[in-house]
């Protein structure tokens, strides 16, 4: 009986690796651009941009790639490091760590997509 | 005689510090913490936009504090520094093969740095002038 | 010729319950390695001190222990390398049995579990195998471990989790599902594909720094990882 349990196969696994691998994928290429020029260049007002544009931008299906490649794909990435860096710290037990760590990321992603499929509503 | 996996403790939470291999690995892990944060700011930016032109004003305002600037630097230096590792362990997780051959790591690596640059110049494009 | 200060970490379960350190004056030229030193220790000063060797040649992978906090092999470490203050500990998450010897009972059970042979299923096959270099260069990397146990003293994962398979075990599944000749790859993707399998490794990379034959065991088991993920599509598919 223990050994069946202890043989358990894992098939979500993949499903989370293959999320955080993505996001990894997105956080290296992906990332360093949007934070220079919306985190840094814009605000700095070395760029402009005023809302007008930013909307055009966003609500948008290239917007919709974007808040993929730039939110919810690197929100899964960090969801697994933070999940594994919990167990690696011995902090909490996985079970809930995983509903926690995978539900946040999914929990944003929902809003983050959301917003763009309201924005191109309106 | 007890199983021998039971016979030992376990790590203690702070055996990451005990090496500098396993302190650089801790620092790779946490490049995702400013991550969350600058992921938390455009979510916050994109509301702003859904509300109102003055909400985006302030959006902006919020987003050139210093505080705010500061956490963003770090999380650019974060993305370089995660960007630095990863690209290094994708050849070992998958060997690309052409031709019976593995592709040298080396020429993977560059390919990677080439998409970095690539995106770069897509935002170059896009917020100065090329794309209105 | 000069000598050398060398610090051991003693544990005699007969005399003491606590391990405790003990300092040996060896002498040392350019060509003593650390396994030399401790035959030397053990011949001339100190009967009493416990280890492993046997080949001297970094094949059988017997001589493992804690250099200075690092996994290393006795008899490929030589003590030119290291100018004072040189710690010898036995290999880190073992359990201890005497002096610099530990238990790797759970790292032979790990290594048993990925069944590490050739699995033919056609077994009435009395033809001798065929394979061309191609074939062999795909695996053969990762058949160049020892089973010295450095890289399980190097990873964390399976410091944190015994029961986690481990690199040597896992880099040894890889190695046999890669080879041409062989059938077994469903049977191992069982073993590998659970939490305390591929899924519990962090690429933390240490395993393939320590590794005394360049096997690269952390590459073998991420590119586990994708096999596994292949083998979880194809099982949800077939359903």
């Amino acid at each position: 009986m223990k050994k069946s349990a202890l043989r358990r196969q894992a098939y979500d696994e993949p499903l989370w690796w293959g999320l955080f691998s993505a996001g990894g994928v997105c956080f290296a290429v992906v990332v360093p651009a949007a934070i220079l020029f919306l985190a840094l260049l814009i605000p700095l007002g070395v760029v402009s941009l005023d809302a007008e544009r930013a909307r055009s931008l966003l609500f948008s299906l290239p917007g919709i790639l974007f808040v993929g490649a730039v939110v919810c794909l690197p929100l899964f990435h960090a969801a697994h490091r933070i999940r594994h860096g919990l167990f690696d710290l011995r902090l909490g037990r996985d079970k809930p760590n995983k509903w926690l760590t995978y539900g946040g990321a999914a929990l944003l992603s929902a809003v983050a997509l959301g917003g763009v499929l309201l924005g191109m509503l309106q | 005689m007890q199983k021998s996996s039971d016979a030992l403790p376990p790590l203690k939470r702070t055996w990451w510090l005990k090496h500098r291999y396993f302190v650089a690995y801790m620092v790779r892990e946490a490049t995702v913490l400013p991550l969350l944060f600058f992921a938390a700011c455009l979510i916050a930016g994109m509301i702003a936009l859904l509300r109102s032109d003055a909400a985006w004003s302030s959006w902006l305002e919020f987003m050139s504090a210093a505080p705010v600037l500061m956490l963003n630097g770090l999380a650019l230096v974060a993305s370089l520094y995660h960007a630095w590792t990863f690209f290094q362990l994708f050849p070992r997780v998958m060997p690309l093969r052409i031709a019976g051959r593995t592709l040298p790591s080396q020429a993977i690596v560059a390919g990677q740095w080439a998409g970095v640059v690539l995106v770069l110049l897509l935002f170059v494009w896009l917020f100065t002038g090329g794309a209105r | 010729m000069s000598t050398k200060s060398i610090r051991i970490k003693r544990y005699l379960p007969e005399q003491a319950d606590e391990a405790y350190w003990q300092r040996y004056e060896v002498p040392v030229d350019d060509s003593t390695s650390l396994l030399d030193a401790l035959t030397h220790i053990k011949e001339t000063l100190d009967s009493s001190l416990s280890y492993r060797w046997s080949c001297r040649m970094a094949i059988c992978g017997s001589c493992g222990v804690m250099v200075n906090g690092m996994p290393k092999l006795g008899c490929k470490t030589f003590l030119r390398n290291y100018p004072a203050d040189i710690r010898i500990e036995p290999l880190a998450h073992f359990p201890v049995r005497r002096d610099l010897m530990v238990d790797m009972e759970v790292f032979l059970e790990h290594l048993a579990a990925v069944k590490p042979y050739l699995i033919d299923t056609a077994a009435e096959n009395t033809e001798p195998y065929r394979q061309t270099p191609t074939q062999l260069a795909r695996y053969k990397q990762f058949a160049n471990c020892i089973n010295c146990g450095l890289c399980y003293s190097a990873c964390p994962q399976f410091g944190l989790n015994p029961e986690f398979l481990g690199p040597a075990a896992i880099a040894l599944a890889h190695r046999y599902n890669l080879d041409s000749r062989d059938q077994g790859k469903a049977q191992r993707m069982a073993e590998l594909n659970r939490h305390e399998g591929v899924w519990s490794c962090t690429f933390v990379g240490f395993c393939s720094e320590v590794c005394p034959k360049h096997v690269d065991p952390a590459a073998a088991v991420n590119q586990g990882k994708v096999e596994a993920a292949k083998h979880t599509l194809i099982a949800l598919f077939k359903g």
